[in-house]
């Protein structure tokens, strides 16, 4: 048994002359969240989309728990949440349900009563109507993003794939959605998710790979991640906002090699070979009111700037990932 | 599970939802009762439009002939129960020599121009029985049916004056002109006797519009399945799930089975409207008729041996899968309604092409023609079901056929499978042909 839930090696894919993904290798540990970033365009869908088999790399190979995904039944075990979500809409939500759980190899008869289950935990099953008994084109879209959600989660899968899962979420189901995520981990399930929140990410993923232009940028646990960058950043807050003194200090090139400024708080990455605590003479000088200066590491949205920049995304794109 | 048992998933699927349907329970039950109703009312009007000749009793058979043909021809219509029954309107006869024939025609002309009076007139001069002329005036002139009635039974009783004349036995001349003369036309093939000639081919065309009209019908019905799926950003999810070609051949199948199923209740629904829709039909008529009209519509059936309609079903089967599979690969390469009539247009054509040369291999069904459309896979499920109905075709040549097509049904869905792989994912604007073409071989 592999310990890892994928491994991606040197996948190609091709679409005319553009290049979707490039040499693209990756390994998911069994049993972490992983995320896969990267900006619209950088070939997250298409990468996600070869993991499950629904497009064939051009050269390169994929393994899901040790065998090609290929393989009889291998998918079977993997759950997946796309980016453009929809079910059949004149369909009973009950029978879209079964339908996709038999699709995955379920029998009938086991996955009925979990379907109910499923419906009552995500509040579609109230005294007065059972939502799995109706139609899904009379299902709110929050409710069928649930419906989709269950339908993802149902054959009890090892491995959960997520697409942009929080595109299009309420704050409710955002944060429903993150403690399933978790609680997927306990249970010692893998979960997959391609976002460009990095927010999102650094809170919820142990290990991450950013990806640009089809191309890994970087890849490893979200502790290495970070050390890797090091801790040349600074987070500075002052009470009454930044006067021009204060801007001037922070405007040294010698000291700051660039800051984030959001009026009373901001994010400094130190210049190389300038020490912090000059920095905080100088800014003490320049009359600054400190509230909090603190050396920290690098949020992975900065990390991610840094590494990709803002030509990062791919111009004429079809928008997928 | 392995791929079979997905295939049955999907097509479980797309039988289930589409039977369950409304329009579905609509159709099967709407279509048997407009298709009886098709059939009887030809054989309804056959059986009674007769009744409407009452009109010829109420006319002034104006007799010159000095014969008595008038009262001859008078007596006729009187007894005639094809006119229906007798209702106390007898004919009038007014005999009258050639001289006064100018002032009486007048006299009857204002009669007739009263409404609610006299019909019309017939005139029979001194030359009607030996130069066959005579001439009617009236209303009713235009019905072709009451002249064509009438010039019967005038041809009729000149014919029996004429042949008294010459001597011949009253009751032989009676018998002679009364007899209906029927040509019973048999089929006979390398089988023997194979039942009524018109049957057959009664039974072909309603069996080559079955097979088309369930073709076209259903292979949209895969259209816009693949369609929805697509708009409805299913597709991928299922598409994760299951092979698209799996996904492809499980919609074809599942389609094709309520097809099956739909067609069975027309026909069992069908038969059994006919079945006491008839007798009802034919109350009152004389036995002869009776049997007649049946005969119009049941015959046919009757000849369709349990062989044919296994035949039927098999091409039944490889036309359906060949076009459904082409109409799949169009839903899929399209993201609306209108862009889909286009993008099937193709496939229609292909279709059309051969329903437009139906007519010819009916008319001759062992033309070069109709021989050549039995191995072109496109054409030869309509075709060859039709000619095995009119004609006898050898064995080789059906086996041949059938492998053909099966063949051709192969590479259509081999084809349909890649356009759809691609398709399924693909959004924006309609692709052109480069691109498909592109779509096949990357796939």
């Amino acid at each position: 048994m592999s310990d890892l839930a994928i491994d991606i090696r040197k996948i190609v894919k091709r679409f005319d002359e553009h290049v979707a993904v490039r040499e693209l290798s990756l390994q998911v540990p069994r049993g972490s969240v992983y995320g896969l970033l990267g900006p619209n365009g950088a070939g997250k869908t298409t990468t996600i989309r070869m993991i499950l088999d629904v497009l064939l790399p051009d050269a390169g190979t994929i393994e899901i728990f040790g065998r090609p995904n290929t393989d009889y039944g291998v998918l079977d075990r993997v759950g997946y949440l796309p980016e453009e979500r929809g079910l059949y809409k004149k369909m009973q939500v009950r029978r879209v349900l079964l339908f996709l759980a038999e699709l995955k190899g379920m029998r009938a008869a086991d996955v009925a009563p979990r379907i109910d289950e499923w419906l009552e935990r995500f509040g579609l099953v109230t005294p007065q109507k059972n939502w799995g008994d109706a139609k899904v084109d009379e299902l709110s879209r929050g409710m069928q993003q649930k419906v989709q959600f269950i339908a993802t989660l149902l054959h009890d899968p090892d491995l959960v794939i997520l697409d942009e899962p929080f595109s299009g979420l309420d704050p409710i189901n955002a944060q429903a959605l993150k403690d399933a995520v978790l609680e997927l981990k306990r249970r010692g399930k893998t979960v997959i998710f391609s976002t460009h929140v990095m927010d999102n990410a650094e809170k919820m993923c142990d290990s991450v790979c950013i990806i640009a232009r089809g191309e890994k940028v970087l890849d490893g646990s979200v502790a290495e991640v970070k050390r890797g960058a090091g801790t040349r950043n600074i987070a500075l807050g002052l009470s009454g906002g930044a006067h021009n003194g204060v801007t001037e200090v922070l405007r040294d090139s010698q000291l700051v090699r660039k800051f984030d400024d959001t009026n009373n708080y901001f994010e400094l990455e130190l210049a190389p070979n300038a020490d912090a605590q000059v920095l905080l003479r100088r800014l003490v000088d320049a009359g600054a009111s400190i509230e909090r200066f603190e050396l920290m590491q690098p949020s992975l949205h900065q990390i991610f700037l840094q590494r990709v920049g803002a030509s990062g995304v791919e111009t004429g794109m079809s928008g997928h990932g | 599970m392995g791929n079979i048992g997905k295939l049955f998933v999907v097509a479980k699927r797309e039988y289930m939802e589409r039977i369950r349907s409304r329009w579905f329970i609509v159709m099967t039950l709407l279509v048997p009762a407009i298709f009886s109703g098709a059939m009887l009312f030809p054989v309804y009007v056959a059986a009674r439009s007769s009744a409407s000749g009452g009109a010829l009793r109420n006319i002034a058979i104006l007799d010159a002939s000095g014969t008595g043909l008038g009262e001859q021809i008078a007596t006729t219509l009187k007894t005639d129960t094809t006119l229906g029954r007798p209702d106390g309107i007898e004919p009038r006869v007014i005999v009258a020599t050639t001289a006064e024939l100018p002032a009486k025609e007048r006299e009857l002309q204002t009669q007739v121009e009263q409404p609610n009076s006299l019909v019309g007139y017939l005139v029979l001069t001194d030359s009607t029985l030996t130069n066959n002329v005579a001439s009617y005036s009236g209303r009713n002139a235009s019905t072709i049916n009451d002249i064509d009635k009438l010039r019967t039974i005038v041809r009729q009783d000149v014919m029996i004056a004429r042949l008294q004349r010459e001597g011949v036995r009253a009751d032989v001349v009676k018998d002679l002109a009364t007899a209906t003369f029927r040509l019973k036309s048999e089929r006979i093939t390398e089988r023997g006797r194979s039942g009524s000639g018109t049957g057959g081919f009664l039974a072909g065309i309603i069996v080559g519009v079955l097979l088309f009209m369930s073709i076209v019908f259903h292979g949209q019905n895969v259209l816009r399945g693949v369609l929805e799926e697509k708009s409805t950003r299913v597709a991928e999810v299922v598409i994760s799930s299951v092979k698209p070609e799996v996904l492809l051949a499980g919609k074809v199948l599942g389609v094709g089975g309520v097809g099956l199923t739909q067609q069975a209740a027309w026909l069992g629904i069908t038969a059994y409207l006919m079945s006491f829709v008839t007798p009802i039909l034919t109350k009152g008529l004389s036995g002869q008729a009776a049997a007649a009209a049946a005969d119009q519509f049941g015959g046919g059936f009757a000849t369709i041996s349990l062989a044919t309609i296994g035949l039927v079903l098999v091409y039944f089967i490889i036309g359906f899968v060949f076009y459904a599979s082409l109409y799949a690969a169009a839903g899929s390469m399209v993201n609306s309604e209108q862009e889909a009539q286009q993008a099937a247009a193709p496939v229609l054509i292909l279709l059309m092409s051969t329903w437009l040369l139906v007519n010819t291999v009916l008319v001759n069904p062992n033309s070069k023609l109709a021989v050549a459309l039995s191995w072109l896979p496109w054409s030869s499920p309509i075709i060859v079901p039709l000619r095995v109905g009119l004609t006898t075709v050898s064995p080789i040549t059906i086996a041949g056929s059938i492998v053909v097509a099966i063949l051709g049904c192969i590479g259509a869905v081999w084809l349909s499978a890649r356009i759809y792989r691609v398709g399924m994912l693909m959004y924006g604007k309609k692709p052109s042909f480069a691109e498909v073409a592109r779509w096949i071989r990357y796939a």
